[in-house]
């Protein structure tokens, strides 16, 4: 290998380097909207994010598990979280998206009404749960402060987590 | 370490196959104590098993086999018989290996057992013989086993250090060894002529001539050829092997050439992660062949179509070819299960002081390698069964004319695509009427039940929890837990149990278990717009009934099917699926077998039959009664596999909903309060004509909501965000035609009253017709005037004067 080549991977590793220390401290999150709220969750936690398609109903379970979908010869469970956070249902729309969520082995689809953005938010940015939801009960991770908005952020592990 | 880990897989997966064919063949020798041919064997893995653990320094497992060894040589030799007693010890040695063998493989050591116990037994059977005594055969004080080993794995013989011989010194030693081994050989000859085994016509071997014949060849090797006789036994036989080649040349050659099967061994994770691919490989295939369908219809009378049916075709050829193929790889015979059998047999007609004969057949027949594996207990449990309730004691089998031994047959073999494995007794079968009270007595069954059972159902009660018909509970079998686990085991492999008895003259049983776990035959059925997949092995037949052929007794659906009353339950009551279609006059019956008993499952429609590929739901969603799963559709849809098992459970508790009940009218037709309330939908293909329609009615001031097809109106009106009040709707579309809209709409309850309006340039009185029978309330030719259309819609969706 030529001096020059090694030269230049060193150079890579170290911007790289860089990135990650610059990362630390920062949490990238994807934003959504249920209603009128807006929720994020770690975009790290996202398998893709899919338009809408027929999925099929799964009797004995609860109103917000719509029933499970085909995702490329895997069946996984479609969530609804307008009707798991207690909302009305709505018709969807164009903007309705399916978040593939993932932690671990556990994989589910989740509807939401819409996206909004990738979200880069500071750590120390980030201040608890609210006093009242406070525990391991909830699904409530914390709660980002952007310039003009808060956004909660929630727990994909518990999103996923069987609750019935 | 790696490299020891490797050798120690291979000698565990050794050990164990030589030790499973172990059991079968000492019950057979038991029967036939000359058999020298089996005996040898069963030495020789004695001796192959204490050899390889010795090398892998497994002390204690070297300490039982060696003893064992010491046994059964003396056995070969002929000087010792062997009495029920003595395989009662060998038995049990063989069950200290197995054991130990386990340990091994769980913990790759060999501590935590017991032997001495068992040793001191085997070498009492050798002591109390005139024994050539072995050094380690002095009764070992038990807690000095281990210490003891470690002596007696370094071999006794002080080894000469040949490395520093002079080569005279070698020679000599080389002789020296040689004659010991010459003469180690001719004793055990002598020994198998003495045994009366002198099939080989050799004269009396002349070792000494064939020794110093050797003697000057420099290599250990002892090459003698010492049968010049006809028979070219013992062929080049090399050091290690030469005792048990020649035994083997002379028995009459039973085993010896038996070609060497090629072999390797390949990790199941592997065949199942193959078995996976070709999973989604099946469900490509059948889409491949829905897709190859729709073209078909399309594109009708194209040339490519022809080319492509042949690739479609052979593609899916291929691949159930490919699909059996690695079916095949993952089979396994039968057999592995049965031959642990005849020692049960032996085990327990001891035991139970009755005697038995087992009848194995069919060991050869294949099957999935899961399911060998779990149909091992259910069939110990039967067998148990048979020997303990079934066969009876030898006098009362003498007092009932039979003859003294009973024989349990126990055989297998395929019947399309099931394997049925049958167990014969013949015992004293099953009284029907003892069944029935015994029953009652546990309160499994009410006197009204029991009143209407047929005997196959009273049979069936043996499955049922909590019931053990053994008046005296015995080690081996009445505690009442045994049926009712084979029950489960076996429906868990969507297996059925039949069984058959005759009193006095025995039982049969007959499991029929599917070929494969996961790939499996399935039945579609349909109800409402859901559908839902039964696995075909369940399935008895299918029956087209109408509706008054189903009664209700005591709240439960029920239907005469031959001379049968079927209990029914609808698909719909059990998935809880919303009744939005209308029911039709007719309905279909899947008559559910499982085991003994048989359920009627109501659909809507049969779909047809198709292979599926079993997919689990997830954690998340598992555990759902009555969905054993899921799998993926050609049209890539999910479809919901039913659990029979669950859904014969469920059915017991689910109440049934009429048939032709009718879900109340949910759009309650609210009140109009502008005109803007009433809504119309206008279905045509041809933008001007939408638009002229529009044009006529935009001045009443209704909404108007446009589709350019049936489909596209069809999924609007599906999609419930508009209430209509009527539709207006072309005859000729693309993708869905008039009619067949009309037809598709009034297939729901809550449409049933909406009105549809042909407008449409077709004019011929059949074109009419049509439209009648498929629904349309008006028929507007064009052209037409927009105020004749606008009363026409007025007067459908009764459109208040005053809005006007």
């Amino acid at each position: 290998m030529s001096d020059k080549l090694k030269q230049i991977i060193n150079q890579q590793g170290d911007q790289q380097n860089v990135a990650l220390d610059q990362l630390d401290d920062v949490v990238q999150l994807v934003g959504f909207i249920i209603g009128d709220e807006e929720y994020a969750i770690p975009i790290l936690s996202i398998q893709e994010i899919i338009k809408p398609f027929s999925w099929t109903r799964v009797p004995q379970v609860p109103k917000y598990v719509l029933g499970v979908f085909n995702l490329r010869g895997a069946v996984i469970p479609l969530i609804d979280l307008r009707a798991k956070f207690g909302l009305q249902t709505k018709k969807q729309s164009d903007e309705t998206r399916f978040i593939v969520m993932r932690h671990g082995d556990d994989v589910a689809g989740f509807v939401i009404d819409r996206l909004t953005m990738a979200i880069r938010i500071k750590k120390t940015d980030i201040g608890p749960a609210p006093d009242t939801v406070n525990g391991d009960d909830t699904i409530i991770d914390g709660v980002g402060k952007q310039a003009d908005k808060i956004i909660t952020i929630l727990k994909v592990n518990k999103l996923l987590e069987r609750d019935f | 370490m790696d490299e020891f880990q490797e050798i120690l897989q291979d000698f565990l997966v050794e050990s164990f196959e030589l030790v499973e064919k172990l059991d079968e063949d000492l019950v057979e020798l038991e029967n036939d104590p000359e058999d020298l041919e089996l005996l040898n064997g069963i030495f020789r893995v004695a001796h192959t098993v204490k050899g390889a653990s010795s090398f892998l320094n497994f002390d204690v497992l070297t300490h039982l086999t060696h003893h064992m060894e010491d046994v059964l040589n003396k056995a070969r030799h002929g000087d010792l018989v062997l009495t029920p007693d003595i395989m009662d010890v060998i038995l049990e040695s063989v069950d200290l290996m197995k054991a130990l063998l386990e340990t091994i493989r769980d913990t790759s050591a060999d501590a935590g057992i017991d032997v001495a116990a068992c040793v001191a037994r085997l070498d009492k059977i050798t002591g109390g013989d005139g024994n050539v005594a072995t050094p380690e055969s002095i009764a070992p004080a038990p807690e000095a086993v281990a210490e003891e080993e470690v002596v007696e794995v370094t071999p006794a013989e002080d080894e000469p250090d040949y490395d520093n011989m002079s080569p005279d010194d070698l020679e000599a030693e080389i002789e020296k060894l040689l004659q010991e081994r010459q003469a180690e050989d001719k004793a055990k000859r002598e020994a198998k002529i003495a045994a009366g085994e002198s099939v080989l016509e050799a004269p009396p071997e002349p070792t000494e001539e064939s020794a110093s014949k050797a003697k000057p060849e420099p290599t250990p090797e002892p090459t003698p050829e010492p049968t010049p006789a006809p028979a070219a036994s013992a062929p080049v036989s090399t050091a290690s092997s030469t005792p048990k080649e020649d035994s083997k040349a002379a028995a009459p050659a039973k085993r010896a050439p038996a070609a060497v099967e090629q072999t390797i061994r390949v990790d199941v994770k592997r065949l199942d992660h193959l078995m996976n691919l070709i999973g989604e490989l099946v469900l490509a295939k059948n889409r491949l062949i829905k897709i190859n369908d729709d073209v078909e219809e399309r594109y009708e009378g194209e040339e490519f179509l022809e080319e492509l049916n042949q690739v479609v075709s052979i593609v899916s050829l291929v691949t159930t070819d490919l699909q059996i193929a690695v079916m095949k790889t993952r089979m396994l015979p039968i057999g592995k299960v049965f031959n642990k059998f005849p020692r049960m047999i032996r085990d327990l007609s001891r035991e139970l002081n009755k005697k038995i004969d087992l009848v194995l057949g069919g060991e050869d027949t294949e099957l999935d390698k899961s399911i060998v594996e779990e149909i091992g207990d259910p069939l110990v449990h039967i067998i148990r069964n048979s020997c303990d309730h079934g066969v009876e004691m030898p006098e009362d089998r003498i007092a009932a004319g039979k003859d003294e031994t009973g024989t349990i047959e126990l055989k297998a073999y395929n019947e399309g695509n099931q394997i049925v494995i049958q167990i014969d007794d013949d015992g004293k079968g099953l009284d029907t009427n003892m069944l029935k009270n015994k029953s009652l007595e546990k309160g499994i069954i009410t006197e009204k039940e029991a009143d209407n059972m047929s005997d196959k159902e009273a049979f069936g009660l043996i499955f049922k929890p909590g019931f053990s018909t053994a008046a005296a509970v015995t080690s081996v079998s009445g505690r009442g837990v045994g049926m009712d686990v084979v029950k489960t085991n076996i429906e868990k492999l969507n297996g059925m149990i039949d069984i058959d008895s005759e009193l006095g003259v025995g039982t049969s049983m007959k499991l029929k278990i599917p070929l494969t776990l996961a790939i499996i035959q399935a039945l579609l059925v349909g109800v409402q717009e859901e559908h839902y997949a039964i696995p075909l092995a369940s399935v008895l037949e299918t029956v087209r009934i109408s509706k008054d052929e189903i009664y209700t007794v005591e709240g439960r659906s029920v239907m005469r099917l031959r001379d049968e009353v079927l209990s029914l339950v609808h698909i719909g009551d059990i998935f809880e699926v919303e009744r939005i279609l209308d029911a039709s006059e007719h309905a279909y019956v899947v008559v559910l077998g499982l085991g003994t008993s048989k359920l009627g499952l109501i659909v809507d429609t049969l779909v047809g039959q198709e292979e599926i590929v079993i997919k689990s739901l997830g954690d998340y969603l598992k555990g759902i009664e009555g969905v054993a799963g899921a799998t993926i559709r050609g049209d890539g849809g999910v479809t919901l596999i039913v659990d029979v098992v669950a859904l014969m459970q469920m059915a017991k508790d689910v109440k049934a909903t009429p048939l032709s009940e009718i879900t109340s009218e949910s759009s309650a037709n609210l009140e109009k309060t502008k005109a803007s309330d009433y809504t119309v939908m206008i279905v045509d293909d041809s933008k001007t004509d939408r638009t002229i329609m529009r044009k006529s009615l935009e001045p009443m001031g209704m909404t108007l909501v446009e589709a350019s097809d049936g489909q596209e109106a069809l999924n609007i009106l599906k999609s419930g965000e508009y209430n209509f009040d009527a539709m207006l709707v072309d005859i000729e579309m693309p993708r869905m035609d008039g009619y067949t809209l009309a037809t598709e709409i009034k297939k729901y309850n809550k449409y049933k009253k909406l009105p549809l309006i042909a407008v449409t340039s077709r004019t011929g009185k059949s074109d009419r017709m049509r439209g009648v029978e498929s629904g349309m309330v008006e028929y507007i030719t064009k052209p037409y005037s927009a105020d004749y259309l606008s009363s026409v819609v007025q007067r459908n969706v009764n459109f208040k004067a005053e809005f006007l």
